[in-house]
């Protein structure tokens, strides 16, 4: 095989030996949490767990086109997994953080929003450049018809490539993803802020306010390295591209929870384990 | 089953450049440890050498991983080695003189986990990604230590999270002027990540050279290094941050020098064209 075939052959198969074992680990590693701090930990650990599955299931929604896309190859934005799930994991966490002090519910909410506003401006200004800028329309190669719209897609495609633009199906993935990606950002930012701001002042010896800057310093470095441990995870799941919740590809979302449970779980008790006393 | 795409000619084994960019990491982290022994700062400039070691050697292992189409990109190699190393040394630094060593261990075991997770749970199947990973999370771990090392001076958990500021004369204790609190973590955590992913990115090709590229990692990190420098000027005294830049400018100048003559060396051929022509009779 030339080196312009070799693609990666990953496939939609499930391993289902490796998701029992990636199940026992994660509920391996949720015993030792229990074990060394019940209670604030534990709640912690299972926080940053679903939001790292909120993560990963998210950036399945994003419509993500690589090299191709910016040659009008292939549907989505022309960046990779990596990029766009981190700047809309972001987004919503920088949106998130201001709102840390009004509550769980509404801080999480709000980091949904602002990934979603991200990636809602990402794919609008990104199709007026296909648009009005390289003259393609927008059409999906994976479906006949948009499943919401349900426009034709046919007619508009270019012959040899697999689609261009973002068809209405992909933005709105892209919107979904972008909520789902900062409401988890979000959701792990906010467990490990309460967690330190209630252990760090004894663990430092410090009064609580001087503490506030490692607390939010240290919660928003774990979860940004959370967040792209399972954003890169996930571009490893789907193999670079995906054109949104139409792809077949999307089917693959299965594995990306159970690989995005165990890793956040794991990168999880490493950060709560940072205040257990020693 | 992944095609390997790519293959290494010639040029050093990898095991070659793992076993030494290890040990000279290692190393460089604990002569800032000079620092403690001899109560100055001067040493500071050790943390950002062992970060360019561990840079050198996480390149070539991006090259490694990255031969197999893993249709993801290089960069997000580097994403991945830095959030899961910053993870692993956020936790070691609590360990004092141990940091290093426990960094190591700590991100060698989170690595392997998210190998085993991408290759069997996600299907990957790519023979090198369990290594490559597993790599990628302690250079990730070991580079930011060291440009925690270079801006503070130090790599436990107690000097990056304690700074003093002086008010009218007095000198107070403040957590907010420290390389956690203040959040130049996060401005090395990418400092690192782009000059982890940028080398293999921009030599890739059949014209692909091994020197190359490390040298132009070695650049990368120089200049990641420069910008460091001029960082550590808000936490440890002058003199030594003086130390530190100057190190970091005259490696950079040598690596830039470096990259170019090689680039030159592999080029088919190359004009050297000005960016403003020289027109006659204006």
């Amino acid at each position: 095989m030339s080196a312009v075939a070799a693609k990666p052959q990953a496939g939609g198969a499930m391993n289902p030996t490796a998701m029992a074992v990636g199940v026992v680990m994660l509920l391996i590693i949720l015993a030792i949490c229990w074990y060394i701090s019940p209670g604030a930990g534990l709640m912690a650990l299972i926080g940053i767990t679903v939001g790292g599955v909120l993560i990963g299931f998210g950036t399945h929604f994003v419509p993500v086109g690589g090299a191709p896309a910016a040659m009008g190859q292939a549907p989505g934005i022309a960046t990779g997994v990596a990029m766009l799930a981190a700047g809309a994991g972001l987004a919503g966490l920088f949106g998130g953080a201001w709102a840390a002090e009004q509550g769980l519910v509404v801080a999480t909410v709000t980091g949904g929003v602002g990934g979603g506003l991200m990636m809602a401006i990402t794919c609008m200004m990104v199709n007026f450049v296909y648009v009005f800028g390289m003259g393609i329309p927008s059409a999906s190669g994976k479906v006949a018809k948009d499943p919401i719209t349900g426009d034709t897609q046919a007619e508009f495609k270019s012959q040899g490539t697999e689609g261009h633009g973002l068809p209405f199906i992909s933005f709105v993935g892209g919107v979904i993803g972008g909520f789902l990606g900062g409401a988890g950002g979000t959701l792990i930012y906010l467990q490990l802020l309460n967690l330190y701001e209630a252990t760090l002042p004894a663990l430092m010896q410090v009064p609580a306010a001087q503490v506030m800057p490692i607390a939010v310093a240290a919660a928003g470095m774990f979860a940004v390295g959370l967040f792209l441990v399972n954003a890169v995870l996930t571009a490893y799941n789907i193999t670079g591209t995906i054109e949104g919740p139409h792809d077949p590809k999307f089917k693959r979302w299965p594995r990306a929870i159970v690989a995005s449970a165990v890793a956040s779980a794991m990168c999880g008790l490493v950060a709560i384990l940072i205040v257990v006393p020693m | 089953m992944s095609i390997k795409v790519e293959v290494i000619e010639g040029g050093i084994p990898h095991n070659n450049i793992l076993m030494s960019g290890l040990l000279g990491t290692l190393v460089c982290l604990y002569l800032t440890y000079l620092n403690v022994l001899t109560n100055t700062e001067m040493f500071a400039f050790f943390g950002g050498l062992a970060a360019i070691i561990a840079l050198v050697w996480g390149s070539h292992t991006i090259k490694v991983l990255c031969s197999y189409g893993i249709g993801t990109g290089v960069p997000s190699a580097g994403m991945i080695a830095f959030g899961s190393g910053v993870i692993a040394m956020l936790l070691a630094t609590r360990f004092g003189i141990l940091a290093p060593i426990v960094a190591l261990v700590l991100a060698a075991v989170i690595g392997f986990i998210l190998g085993y997770i991408s290759n069997n749970i996600l299907n990957m199947k790519i023979p090198a990604m369990v290594q490559a990973l597993t790599e990628m999370a302690i250079v990730g771990a070991l580079s930011l230590m060291g440009f925690a090392a270079l801006i503070t001076g130090g790599f436990t958990f107690a000097g990056l999270t304690e700074g003093t500021i002086t008010m009218l004369g007095m000198t107070v204790s403040s957590n907010q002027i420290s390389f956690i609190g203040g959040g130049l973590i996060a401005v090395a955590f990418l400092l690192g990540a782009i000059a982890i992913q940028h080398p293999f990115n921009a030599t890739l090709g059949p014209g692909w050279k091994q020197d190359r590229m490390l040298m132009l990692t070695a650049e990368c990190g120089f200049l990641s290094m420069i910008v460091a420098a001029v960082m550590s000027f808000a936490l440890i005294s002058a003199g030594s941050a003086i130390i530190s830049l100057l190190v970091a400018i005259l490696g950079w100048a040598y690596t830039y020098n470096q990259y170019i003559c090689m680039s030159k060396r592999d080029a088919a051929s190359w004009l050297d064209a000005k960016p403003i022509p020289d027109m006659e009779g204006h």
